[in-house]
Formats: structure tokens, C-alpha cells, sequence
């Protein structure tokens, strides 16, 4: 077996012959050592740069060790990044009309980016100032959500204090 | 010019889309605004004691509420179960309020609004505002929940969501979302008792001891009680404060009221800790509530300026013509924002 391997990497052999060989070494896991091991001499006896260790094995435990995924891809996702993507584009369109409206003059373009700003105020949470309370009481008397939440809403009275 | 084209088209497929949503959801939209009585009265009749948690941003705490209805009103206790002790109780209209190092806070509502407070005008005004939706029946705390969101037509308001008991009507959680769909607010119980054998002992001891406004004293509210004081302390009720507050006409007006808001009271009145009467508007859109202060600025007072905000809670306040506008609400900053910028004097003009 050694000298048939030996033989097929040194290109000795007849196609048939290395064929069989080949399938020798598919199917017994020892010829396979042997057959990497012989590529190591091989290469040690050519002095590269550095020495290959077992390549094939860590690329097996690698790719073992990768998940598996099983859902097919998804072509609905990439339609809605398209659009996403073209959607973007449209508001940069936008956005350039209306900075090009504020080079020009005052155009109506720019109370769009007003409109916008409300919704980014979003001030930090935290407990009100005990000053206040008083207010927050005062009206809670009113508020129709006190009337769902029974004494609940006082919660926010006491909150954090 | 691309907005004046895209603008209309987007608007039209809205109100077309509005108008379907409108047509098929009436009757279902009926039974909601039903079960937003039911909750109101169960609320306000129902005898309860339980846990539940209450969340803002990244703060978390636990509580203890118990109500009990009988043949004097209601009773109400809330009582904070983490940190300092924190306690607040409510017999009808009178609140004592325990803020923990002996300090007792009194109020007094003086809203005097009759029992159900749920009016037919304002069920009317919430439908106008929000998408009412029926979410999938959960079960919380042990209870089947019916499960209802009420969804905002503009961004002038939050989606609340709601589950109640489906039996007693009894709201068990609510979530309070904001226009970026994050959850800024919620109450939900954790454990709950309805009916049954409910303590009662603190009713009791919490009465006010006197009735007679002679014995009432006369600006306690910095005073400090015994802490072991069996009863919470005098109220600093009927003396001092009118009973209800004085329905007015101040002539201050908003000029630019956000859409969907309707004026539902115009008092003036006593409020804690200041010597002067204040004005209070409130405006009401059927599920959320903003109330407009305006008081003399006193001008050293600068501590609460601009905007501030707890949950759903937001305040705004400015100084307008030397007077101190002050408004909150359970509504987005815009909202409180466009109120406080279009209040007006119009005695002044």
C-alpha cells in the first residue's frame, strides 16, 4: 500500500491503477494518514516557508462546528430592502430639493423638515421634580385616564421620590 | 414641488383607508367604547387588593393598591413596596399623601366631578381620535384579560393599550406606546384579589379624626407629624381650601389647540403649597388629558422651566405676560409644546 501511494504521488502509475489507489485511500482511513503523511515528507524534504499541518482535518472540524442553517433564503427580505433602499434615495431626493429650496429662498419644501421635528423630542425619563407633584395631582383630577386606572395614576406621585 | 404632489396622494389613500376602517370597525368600536364604561365603573365600585409593577423608561417599582367601595365612597390606598416608604390614601375626594420622614401632604380634589366620570361626549371625541381595536384575550396575573388598543389617528397622542378583566372589568395591565412603537409606560398586576375578605384596619385609622372645619389648622403643609401617630393627620381640608373648585371663565385662551382637544373644565383654584389661587384649563381629547395652569411668575422660581417628563407624563412650562403657564399631560412633548406656545391673555390683548 505504502509503495503504491508513493508510487501515485510521484506519478508512476497507469490511470487504472491510480484510480484504484485513489479509492483505496477514499475508503481506509489509515491510507488516508498515510497518504497526508507522505505529502508532509514531501514537503519537509522541499524546505518551503512553512509546513502545512493537518489542513484538511481542521478545515473539517471547522466547518463542523459551523450552524447549519436550514430556512431557504428569504426573496421577499431583499425586495424589501430594495425598497427600503429606493424609499431612502426618494427622501434624499427630497431632502436635496429642500436644501436646494433654502439656497434659493423661502419655499414651502423646508416646513416639511419642520413637521419632522416634533416627533424627535424625546426629553430623559425621570422623576418629576417634587415641584411639580402638585400639578400632576391637580390634574389627575380630570385626566380621563384616572377614571380607568382608579388610584393607579398617583402611582406617578410617588414614583422615584 | 415633489411634496405638494406626493402630500395629497398620501392624504387621500389615508382618509380612504380611514373611511373603510371606519365603516366596518362602528359596531365593534361600540362594544370598546363599552367596555371603557365597564372599566370605568369597575374601577370605582369594585372592592380589590394587589401587586403590580410599575415601569418608566429604566425605572421599575413594586406597589400595593387596595379600593375598597362601601356606603361612605371610596377608599384607596397605594403604597410603594420598594425604596423609601411611600404611601398615598384616598377617601373620595380628600388625599392624604405620605412621603416617607413623618411629612404628611394634604390635598384636596376639587375636581367634584360626578361618578361615572366616563361621559357619552367624551366616548364620542375618543372614537374621533383613535383606531379602537380589540388584540388577542391574554391571560394575566390568574385572569382572562380582554385586550384593547386604542391607536392614534396623528402623533399628537400615544397608543394605549389595555387589558381588563373580563368579568369584573378591572384594568389588570396598560401600556402607554409612543409614535416609535417603544413602550414608555405600563402598569401591570402581579397578583390580584377582587372581592372577598379585603383588610380594612388602615380605613379606619386614616379617617380624618374631625369634621368640623373650626378645628382645621391653618397652613400645615410643611408640618411634620409623629410618626406614630395613629391616624395620618388633620386635614388641612374644608378651612382653608373651598370645597370645589370655582368654575370660570379667566378669559386666557389657546389659540392653537391641537386637533381632537376639547375644552372639559375651566376652574379656578387652591393649589398645594401656594398661597395664590391658580387658573386650570383642561382639555381632553376622550382618553388623555392636559391640563393648562397659569398662575403669577414670581420670577425666583425658575427651577421648572421648559420641558420635563415621567412616562407618559410630560410638562411644559413658559412664562407668558408675566404669568407662569405650566402644562401636563399624558400626551408627546409636541403636544404639550403647542399648548404652552399659542396660550393667550385675552384680557390683554
Amino acid at each position: 500500500m505504502k509503495n503504491n501511494i508513493s508510487a501515485l504521488m510521484d506519478g508512476e502509475l497507469f490511470d487504472d491503477e491510480a484510480d484504484a489507489v485513489l479509492d483505496q485511500i477514499k475508503r481506509n482511513p489509515a491510507a488516508q494518514t498515510e497518504w497526508h503523511m507522505y505529502h508532509l515528507v514531501g514537503d519537509a524534504l522541499r524546505q518551503p516557508g512553512h509546513l502545512h499541518a493537518d489542513m484538511r482535518s481542521v478545515l473539517r472540524e471547522r466547518l463542523q462546528a459551523e450552524p447549519t442553517v436550514l430556512a431557504p433564503r428569504n426573496r421577499e427580505r431583499q425586495n424589501a430592502r430594495w425598497f427600503a433602499l429606493s424609499a431612502a434615495a426618494s427622501i434624499m431626493a427630497l431632502a436635496l430639493v429642500a436644501w436646494l429650496s433654502v439656497q434659493v429662498g423661502p419655499e414651502p419644501a423646508p416646513q416639511m423638515a419642520m413637521q419632522q421635528q416634533p416627533s424627535a423630542l424625546h426629553p430623559a425619563n425621570f422623576p418629576l421634580n417634587s415641584g411639580l407633584n402638585a400639578y400632576l395631582m391637580a390634574h389627575q383630577e380630570f385626566s380621563p385616564s384616572t377614571d380607568v386606572q382608579g388610584a393607579a395614576p398617583y402611582i406617578r406621585t410617588v414614583a422615584g421620590q | 414641488m415633489q411634496t405638494t404632489v406626493v402630500k395629497p396622494l398620501v392624504f387621500s389613500a389615508l382618509m380612504l383607508l380611514g373611511g373603510m376602517v371606519g365603516a366596518y370597525a362602528d359596531p365593534l368600536r361600540q362594544e370598546e367604547l363599552d367596555w371603557l364604561q365597564t372599566m370605568a365603573f369597575a374601577a370605582h365600585q369594585t372592592d380589590y387588593s394587589g401587586t403590580f409593577i410599575y415601569q418608566y423608561g429604566g425605572h421599575v417599582e413594586t406597589s400595593r393598591i387596595t379600593h375598597i367601595a362601601d356606603r361612605d365612597g371610596e377608599h384607596g390606598k397605594l403604597e410603594r413596596l420598594d425604596g423609601p416608604r411611600r404611601e398615598i390614601i384616598r377617601h373620595n375626594d380628600q388625599v392624604w399623601c405620605d412621603l416617607g420622614n413623618g411629612k404628611v401632604k394634604i390635598e384636596q380634589r376639587q375636581g367634584g366631578r360626578e361618578f361615572p366620570a366616563l361621559l357619552p361626549e367624551q366616548l364620542t371625541l375618543l372614537s374621533k381620535n383613535y383606531v379602537i381595536k380589540t388584540a388577542e384575550e391574554e391571560r394575566l396575573a390568574g385572569f382572562h384579560a380582554h385586550t384593547m388598543v386604542f391607536q392614534p389617528k396623528d402623533n399628537l397622542r400615544y397608543t394605549h393599550k389595555m387589558w381588563a378583566d373580563s368579568i369584573s372589568g378591572l384594568l389588570l395591565k396598560s401600556e402607554v406606546i409612543d409614535d416609535r412603537g417603544n413602550v414608555i409606560e405600563q402598569y401591570s398586576f402581579t397578583q390580584l384579589s377582587i372581592g372577598g375578605d379585603i383588610d380594612r384596619s388602615w380605613i379606619a385609622s386614616n379617617q380624618p379624626p374631625t369634621a368640623s372645619p373650626a378645628h382645621m389648622p391653618h397652613h400645615t403643609h410643611n408640618s411634620h407629624y409623629p410618626h406614630d401617630a395613629p391616624h395620618v393627620g388633620d386635614p388641612l381640608l374644608a378651612g382653608t381650601f373651598p370645597k370645589m373648585a370655582a368654575s370660570i371663565a379667566s378669559g386666557w385662551r389657546v389659540d392653537a389647540l391641537p386637533d381632537g382637544f376639547r375644552k372639559i373644565a375651566e376652574v379656578r383654584r387652591k393649589l398645594h403649597g401656594r398661597d395664590a389661587p391658580v387658573i386650570q384649563m383642561v382639555f381632553s381629547d376622550g382618553l388623555a388629558g392636559v391640563s393648562v395652569f397659569i398662575e403669577q411668575s414670581d420670577h425666583d422660581d425658575d427651577d421648572h422651566d421648559g420641558l420635563s417628563s415621567q412616562g407618559v407624563i410630560q410638562v411644559y412650562s413658559k412664562v407668558i405676560d408675566d404669568n407662569l403657564v405650566t402644562v401636563i399631560g399624558e400626551v408627546p412633548p409636541q403636544t404639550v409644546m403647542q399648548i404652552a406656545d399659542s396660550v393667550r391673555n385675552g384680557n390683554n390683548p
